[in-house]
């Protein structure tokens, strides 16, 4: 029983041994081996590594691409107006031993806090540069501005141990005070529309009801005009028709037509008329046989 | 399978009491990493550590009857044997096999270095050796953006480039193309996807005039955010893959609706004043052509009239001029005294002798106007 005992105590101290000399690198990390606090062995690759136990201890750091979204910042560009802007970087641990000896224990926490400070004065420096205007970071020109600022951010991130791999701005935003400002402005704006669309409804109306006064006045008119036309004509027919006729014995025509007149002026009952017996009617009043003769009425 | 025969060799050590065996280990063990550190050497030898604690802890039970008759080899010590080794080679492979759904991929790293990526079906990761990670590859995740207004953050409003405020909505739908690049490249894929689109979908309106993000560019719009989303995600070779971009809600801010609503209201007003007018056109047309078709047919039937008249009257006048020409003295004469009993018959006349031809006679008469007037009258 003490040999097994011995044996057993004997195994536990090689297996702690063995366990806490061998460590596991991942895949999405990388290591520094630390001595005492001095950096003896930087592991990038994943896998199996060896260390001297209880002397040596591993750090481990993340191999993946990390993000930081910034505080939001006033910057002010070269026309004055002011904008809010916040952004979000990507970036990843390039240098571990770099890493650890700018940021310290701190770890990431640190680290962000450090590239939040270079981060935020190369997004005033930028946005706030010569010729970069609000308009300009409110347009196209924004993917440029954004690679500018990576750039800049990436050259000073670099001795953090830090590959800077993109920074993005999201918000660019009016500050909250000139936010009612802007939403008078925009009211005002389809206010004007609104009045526009209407006093353009109104002329479209009148001009359409002005047209259609016109062209029933027209039309009234045109028509008015043939309708004379088409009366002359008439007239002219009926004289036609009349002069035709007539003019194949004026001489009858006369006396017929002054017949018809009379009957037609003096037709009526309510006439009165003073006669002379000497007239052609009483011809035969007084005397019987006559003494004007057949001929008299002609004479007329 | 070096972990295969690692068990039973385990289990035999650890039930045969093993005074030499254990001294072996002893002597391999430190000697081992000094010649040359060979892995899978070492691999083995701490998988033999392992196996052999964990059939000492286990197998305590069983030590009595196995370590006391160990050398001799009693059937009970076999049959305990035989159950120690099927339970550790159970317990392995337990850990060991592992099934991927029909959405999901696995991801296996040996000793923490990637080796592969599974398919789904049953697969097999030995343990400890080799870790798996298990993905939902198509299934499809949303990232909703702008929305948390009432949330207290403000991120749905966007500015334009001629200054305006625009209130954006929008779902990104995503999954993973590339299982290894996205569980070894990106820490965290939900709020990289959520930075990047918001980032995206910021830059683009920022290009954009308001008029046309209300209307007819929305499509436009999504199409041109979701690849920028892709590229952007591509450059990190984050393998995720953007399905859609789902564009919910692209509105004035709810501080500025009433205007726009109210443009709407005048357009339709607009409209409707254009109705009206062109009724009223219309109503005033017809009307005037209706009348233009009155007075010309007034005219024609004047015409007709008129010649009709003309006509009759001249094919009277010349029936009895045909009449007259056979007899005209006579027809004259009788024309006369017809047509002049008619008038005379009809009105009151009075007869007036001037006396003689001479017209000696001297008497003026007196003519009571007024009076045959008035009895007129009556």
């Amino acid at each position: 029983m003490r040999r097994i005992t011995i044996l057993f105590i004997g195994l536990v101290v090689a297996l702690v041994l063995l366990l806490s000399s061998v460590f596991v690198v991942d895949e999405r990390q990388r290591a520094l081996v630390l001595q005492f606090g001095q950096i003896r062995q930087v592991i990038e690759e994943p896998g199996l590594n060896f260390k001297i136990p209880f002397i040596q201890e591993v750090v481990y750091y993340d191999d993946r691409i990390l993000s930081l979204d910034t505080a939001t910042i006033e910057v002010t560009p070269a026309d004055d107006r002011r904008l809010v802007v916040d952004a979000f970087a990507r970036y990843r641990i390039v240098d571990a031993e770099q890493f650890r000896l700018a940021v310290g224990v701190g770890g990431l926490r640190e680290a962000e806090r450090l590239l939040e400070d270079i981060l935020n004065p190369q997004i005033r420096a930028v946005l706030g540069s010569d010729g970069v205007t609000s308009d300009a970071i409110l347009s196209s020109e924004r993917a440029g501005l954004m690679e500018r600022i990576t750039e800049q951010a990436r050259l000073r991130a670099l001795p953090l141990g830090l590959d800077v791999l993109d920074v993005r701005l999201k918000q660019t935003e009016l500050p909250q005070q000139n936010l009612s400002a802007t939403f008078s402005r925009m009211r005002a704006e389809r206010e004007r529309e609104a009045t526009d669309e209407r006093a353009r409804g109104e002329e479209a109306a009148q001009r359409v009801r002005a047209l259609a006064d016109r062209t029933v006045v027209e039309l009234v008119s045109d028509a008015n005009r043939e309708a004379e036309i088409t009366r002359g004509e008439a007239d002219a027919e009926r004289n036609r028709i009349f002069a035709e006729a007539f003019n194949i014995d004026r001489d009858f025509f006369q006396f017929y037509r002054s017949m018809a007149a009379y009957e037609a002026a003096f037709g009526g009952a309510n006439s009165s008329m003073v006669l002379s017996p000497d007239s052609e009617f009483f011809e035969f009043f007084a005397d019987p046989m006559g003494n004007a003769g057949l001929a008299a009425p002609v004479a007329e | 399978m070096a972990g295969n025969s690692g068990g039973p060799w385990g289990g035999g050590g650890g039930s045969d009491g093993g005074d030499n065996r254990g001294d072996d280990d002893r002597d391999r063990g430190p000697r081992r990493p000094g010649e040359g550190q060979q892995i899978p050497e070492i691999d083995e030898l701490v998988r033999k550590g392992q196996e052999q604690l964990r059939v000492l802890m286990g197998g305590r039970g069983g030590n009595r009857g196995g370590g006391e008759g160990g050398g001799d080899g009693p059937q009970i010590g076999r049959g305990g044997i035989g159950v120690a080794v099927l339970a550790v080679i159970g317990l392995w492979l337990y850990a060991s096999v592992y099934s991927v759904q029909p959405e999901e991929q696995s991801v296996e790293l040996f000793l923490g270095e990637f080796s592969s990526v599974n398919d789904p079906g049953l697969n097999f990761a030995p343990w400890p050796l080799v870790t798996a990670e298990v993905l939902e590859v198509t299934t499809n995740r949303t990232e909703s953006i702008g929305n948390s207004r009432s949330g207290g953050s403000d991120t749905g409003l966007m500015l334009t480039t001629d200054a305006n405020i625009v209130d954006i909505d929008f779902e990104v739908v995503w999954n993973i193309s590339n299982a290894r690049l996205y569980l070894f490249n990106l820490r965290d894929p939900e709020a990289t996807v959520r930075a990047v689109s918001e980032a995206a979908m910021r830059e683009v309106i920022a290009a954009s005039q308001l008029a046309p993000i209300l209307n007819r560019d929305r499509a436009l719009i999504a199409d041109t955010v979701e690849e920028l989303i892709q590229t952007t995600l591509d450059s990190y070779e984050s393998g995720i893959n953007v399905v859609r971009l789902n564009l919910d809600r692209a509105d004035p801010p709810n501080e500025v609706i009433d205007a726009f609503r109210d443009v709407q209201a005048a357009e339709q007003e607009r409209d409707q004043l254009q109705r009206q007018a062109d009724a009223y056109a219309n109503r005033v047309l017809a009307g005037a052509r209706g009348e233009a078709a009155q007075v010309l047919e007034e005219a024609e039937g004047y015409r007709a009239l008129v010649v009709n008249q003309a006509s009759g009257e001249a094919s009277r006048f010349l029936a009895v001029l045909d009449q007259y020409l056979l007899a005209p003295e006579v027809t004259r004469r009788r024309l006369y005294l017809e047509t002049m009993e008619r008038v005379l018959g009809g009105m009151d006349t009075m007869i007036l002798d001037t006396g003689d031809d001479t017209g000696a006679g001297g008497v003026v008469p007196y003519l009571p106007l007024n009076e045959l007037l008035s009895r007129r009258n009556n």
